[in-house]
């Protein structure tokens, strides 16, 4: 299958100023995504996944100190757009997101149905009863009951609010949706629901994803390629066939190691030491101090090496 | 293309019809026992009020020395009284007291009295004020509330809305421009709002009334009263100005504040964020998912305010000689009319209660997640 280019992102910078000083959650990421696939973006918790995914979408909270770089979507910059025309054209309209807490992500006293079908008639001028209808529809694709429209977010159990959350970003059928740990909040059984609706609408829709996840167990399910994410950058990029099997930098492979496994003898590991701080990041590379393999060269700043259509940045593969 | 995987409650459904017959009943019998204890309280705070505005028996012994001393000095001017021998003077004395005691109650016990009190007062007999009249020298508290209201409601209830929907506006704004310079001028003067309004009254009459003499001391019109309708109203409107400066001063800098703070919280909710994402209006993501989830706190807010003007502002108004129901009240005070206290504030709680009972459906009506808990 051809593969044309749906995301690229050059160099993107998203850094926040607190009392503390500057936070750099998104510190030159670059990745590129091609249409009907899925990445995953992995990572611990306080990497900048999250930061990723807003950043993407220019959701800035008030204290951004710096926000650079290039997102080019289908061909087009649209970092270079101004917060008008980026809200037309790329929000809900290019890409839409599914966020990691669907309750609090739903408006509380408006009926879901008007909340699903709203993007519509922003994003396709539709009227209000159309809107209405193509929402229903959506609501078949991943599996609310029709009548669900007319309910309140407070009437609907996890699962169910996840689900609208996903009809919610399918409605005015984005070319990419963001996966912002869509399941974390669930219990196992509805997760791996919701991933089988996800993993339908892909195949059904050709709708790409970027999944921002830290659990690498049910990610796998869904992932075409893998992204790490350590302190702010990316780290190791990769087809997920290949990576789950043999993840190459240092990072990539404690994560892995730390999954628990059904069968084996391995004991899950863990990775000693804190992640670094955004404040104050390591000279060189940012996982040198954790890491088991470093040596000399890991003070500056490694390079990302390109190989067999991988990238890694770590100076063994140097 | 298939359902993915059918929804576990979908027989809840056939759950919602059976709730929805008994939900009238559910909704009859919430208002009876809601309306049952607000009269309960209705009546508890009637009854602390008769017994402070009395306190406690106390007027009673005032009114009983005021009475002595008016039939003493009514008789010592009569030359038939004086011919009377010491001991027959008493004894008129006594009885012309008890006569004039007996003719205001004050022969039978305070309690019993109390009560009958509380039960004119909560049918809304108001009675007969003991000292104060109305400008047309009517006795009767009802009149003298009623002549009093207009003033009140003119210059606070116009006043007040304006104010609060201003301050909402303004609010709302700054909570979009937080740490703007405007937002961080109105944070510094927030503490300006916690001096009371006649404070600012005072000095309001200093600069405007006495230094520049561009402005009226006091009053609500000129005197001799203009008698044609454009002048009367623009004698008016330049009374009202420095009052309405006060009560501005008073609340408009501590209230945006406030409310732009309260703001600024639910803007930070993630449905607020999930709203801009979408592609949202800001004035769309203001509209439904700022203003809407806050409305219930809004609409308290309205109500306690407006129905706050009914107790007005005593001490401002005394400050500014404008005859409305808050110098009604600070006179009440002063010379003991119990009646027109108690009637004022009958009047006061009877509002309250009604406010918070209709709040409660206005609540389930603009807050789906209060329907469900009633």
């Amino acid at each position: 299958m051809a593969e044309t280019e749906l995301l690229r992102i050059e160099d993107l910078m998203l850094h926040f100023r607190t009392s503390q000083g500057a936070v750099q959650a998104v510190d030159g990421v670059n990745f590129e995504l091609a249409t009907n696939r899925a990445v995953v973006v992995l990572g611990e918790s306080g990497c900048g996944k999250s930061s990723l995914a807003k950043a993407i979408l220019r959701l800035l909270p008030r204290n951004v100190s710096r926000y650079s770089g290039k997102v080019f979507l289908d061909g087009k910059e649209v970092m270079a757009l101004n917060d008008e025309k980026f809200r037309k054209d790329v929000r809900w309209v290019g890409i839409s997101m599914v966020p990691q807490a669907a309750m609090n992500s739903l408006n509380p006293v408006m009926r879901v149905g008007d909340q699903v079908s709203e993007p519509a008639m922003i994003h396709l001028g539709m009227k209000k009863k159309e809107a209405l209808g193509l929402a229903s529809k959506m609501f078949q694709h991943v599996g609310v009951p029709v009548d669900f429209l007319d309910r309140y977010a407070f009437e609907l159990s996890g699962g169910m609010r996840q689900r609208v959350a996903i009809a919610m970003a399918l409605v005015t059928s984005p070319r990419l949706i963001l996966l912002d740990e869509p399941t974390s909040a669930l219990d196992v059984l509805t997760q791996a629901n919701i991933f089988n609706v996800l993993k339908q609408i892909k195949q059904n829709l050709g709708i790409s994803y970027i999944l921002i996840t830290h659990d690498i167990a049910t990610s796998s399910e869904l992932a075409d390629d893998v992204a790490v994410m350590y302190a702010g950058q990316i780290v190791e990029v990769c087809d997920a066939e290949r990576f789950f099997q043999a993840p190459q930098h240092p990072y990539s492979r404690k994560l892995m190691a730390s999954v628990p496994r059904l069968r084996g003898e391995q004991e899950p590991e863990f990775i000693t030491g804190q992640p670094p701080s955004l404040l104050a990041l390591p000279q060189g590379c940012r996982f040198a101090p954790r890491c088991p393999l470093r040596f000399d060269r890991c003070r500056q700043d490694p390079p990302v090496i390109k190989k067999d259509g991988r990238l890694v940045k770590c100076w063994k593969y140097a | 293309m298939a359902a993915v995987a059918q929804a576990p409650d979908m027989n809840a459904n056939v759950q919602v019809k059976k709730k929805n017959s008994s939900a009238v009943w559910r909704i009859v019998r919430y208002a009876l026992i809601r309306l049952l204890t607000l009269f309960i309280t209705v009546v508890a705070g009637v009854f602390l009020t008769v017994m402070i505005a009395n306190m406690g028996g106390y007027v009673d012994r005032i009114r009983m020395g005021d009475i002595q001393e008016s039939v003493a000095m009514g008789l010592r001017g009569n030359p038939a009284y004086n011919a009377l021998s010491a001991e027959e003077r008493q004894k008129r004395l006594d009885a012309e007291i008890a006569i004039q005691a007996e003719a205001q109650g004050l022969n039978r016990p305070f309690m019993v009295r109390t009560f009958e009190f509380m039960q004119n007062a909560m049918t809304l007999n108001l009675g007969r004020a003991l000292k104060m009249t109305s400008d047309s020298g009517s006795r009767q508290v009802q009149a003298i509330i009623l002549e009093r209201l207009p003033p009140t409601l003119l210059l606070f209830g116009s006043s007040n809305l304006l104010l609060f929907f201003a301050e909402l506006f303004v609010a709302l704004y700054l909570s979009r421009r937080y740490g703007s310079w405007l937002d961080k001028v109105f944070v510094t003067l927030a503490p300006v709002s916690t001096a009371p309004a006649w404070f600012f009254g005072i000095f309001l009459i200093l600069i405007f009334a006495a230094s520049l003499r561009i402005l009226p001391f006091d009053g609500m019109v000129d005197a001799p009263v203009p008698n044609n309708l454009w002048d009367y109203s623009l004698s008016l409107l330049r009374h009202m100005v420095l009052p309405v400066m006060a009560v501005a001063l008073n609340s408009i800098f501590l209230n945006i504040y406030s409310w732009r703070t309260f703001f600024l919280i639910y803007s930070s909710e993630d449905y607020v964020e999930m709203a801009k994402a979408k592609g949202l209006t800001s004035q769309d993501v203001e509209r439904n998912y700022v203003l809407r989830p806050t409305l219930p706190t809004i609409i308290t807010s309205l109500a306690l305010m407006l129905i706050g003007i009914w107790t007005g502002y005593p001490i401002l108004e005394t400050v500014f000689n404008w005859p409305g129901l808050g110098r009604a009240f600070y006179q009440a005070i002063q010379f003991f009319d119990t009646p027109v206290i108690v009637g004022q504030t009958v009047i006061f709680a009877y509002l309250l209660a009604i406010t918070v009972f209709l709040l409660d459906f206005v609540y389930a009506l603009v807050d789906p997640r209060v329907r469900v808990s009633q």
